[in-house]
């Protein structure tokens, strides 16, 4: 969208997709869903210093106001289906966000009996966030890809094409 | 052996006798193994005995001895192991107890004694499979909901035999033998001799 020339007449123009996701984009609501030792690092990259709030980014500890999931930990047999359950409770759109390699494909656990090898056997994932545990930064770098692959979505065009 | 190790060891022989089937002093603890006929009254008696003073259960864990020393162990599989705490005398002590039936471990209960036993004991019934006689809520503790198997016995798969996935035509999580193949691990070691003053054997 292009403003100039156009702002002294008082309007600007644009389409309703790009509104939609600029909507989108500046309020991420992540759900709160911190399994393990990636819970830590999720609650830094909140925290002052990579201050998530700047990004419109603020913890919701309800599923009915979340946009974005964060799995943030290992993902065991047990708690599978709680998570399954938030993550359908959530209202669309929703994207989820895999942080660590324990989410990711079950990382050290993979071989273990109780360990879910990766959540994205549990529900569709959005955004692959690498480390054990990733760094703060790391997090922040995947919610921007998250911004990014939303910026790219057609809200229009979006419920023919994707079916979930 | 320290004078405290050595007069709670004397207290030991004092109180049991003949009724402790072994007592082995290393590293400077004590382990008591008590047959599980014996092993009620032994535990009220080291609690209540002011001489023995172990007001406190620190931990109750199970053992599987199947693999112990590469197959060359010839006791019973299963064994139950108690850490004591006196704060009176500020000494501690182990307590093993062999369970008397390999394919249907049991051993009584303590939680009548020490309260905290209950979901240690609830614990060791989740991974290895042995049962408390006199606990009251024997339930699985750790594992999932439905668990099928003793997960910390030898003879458990590591990748164990279930694996969870998200089904969408029943529209819940469900579960399916496990896919991926067993793998041997078997470690690489690269160290050069003498290796933090250690000779290699």
């Amino acid at each position: 969208m292009s403003i100039e020339g156009i702002l002294q007449e008082g309007f600007i123009t644009t389409t309703a997709d790009k509104l939609i996701n600029y909507m989108r984009t500046g309020s991420m609501w992540p759900m709160t869903f911190g399994l393990a030792c990636c819970a830590i690092e999720m609650i830094h990259t909140g925290c002052s210093r990579y201050d998530l709030d700047r990004f419109g980014i603020v913890f919701r500890p309800s599923p009915r106001q979340a946009d974005v999931m964060i799995v943030a930990g290992t993902l065991t047999n047990k708690m599978a289906p709680a998570l399954r359950k938030v993550y359908d409770q959530m209202a669309e759109p929703r994207w989820v966000v895999s942080m660590g390699s324990c989410a990711n494909g079950g990382g050290y656990y993979h071989y273990a009996y109780s360990v879910v090898r990766g959540c994205d056997r549990i529900v569709p994932v959005d955004i692959y966030v690498p480390g054990c545990p990733p760094t703060s930064e790391a997090l922040l770098y995947g919610l921007l890809q998250l911004q990014n692959k939303i910026r790219h979505t057609s809200t229009i065009a979006r419920a023919s094409v994707i079916a979930r | 052996m320290s004078a405290k190790i050595e007069l709670l060891s004397q207290n030991l022989r004092k109180h049991f006798g003949d009724r402790i089937a072994g007592l082995q002093t290393a590293l400077g603890e004590i382990t008591v193994d008590i047959d599980a006929a014996a092993y009620p009254e032994a535990m009220l008696t080291l609690r209540d005995e002011p001489e023995l003073g172990f007001e406190q259960l620190i931990d109750l864990c199970g053992v599987d001895y199947s693999a112990y020393g590469d197959g060359r162990w010839q006791g019973r599989r299963f064994a139950v192991v108690v850490h004591l705490l006196s704060i009176a005398h500020n000494w501690r002590l182990r307590v093993r107890c062999f369970a008397p039936d390999d394919d249907f471990p049991a051993v009584p209960s303590v939680v009548s004694v020490w309260n905290s036993a209950n979901w240690f004991e609830r614990e060791a019934f989740d991974l290895y499979g042995i049962v408390f006689p006199g606990h009251a809520d024997l339930r699985r503790i750790l594992t999932d909901y439905g668990f099928i198997g003793h997960p910390f016995r030898k003879d458990f798969p590591v990748s164990g035999h279930v694996e969870m996935r998200y089904d969408p035509e029943q529209k819940r999580v469900v579960y399916q033998p496990v896919t991926i193949e067993p793998r041997e691990i078997t470690p690489r070691i690269v160290r050069e001799e003498n290796y933090g003053g250690v000779k290699n054997a």
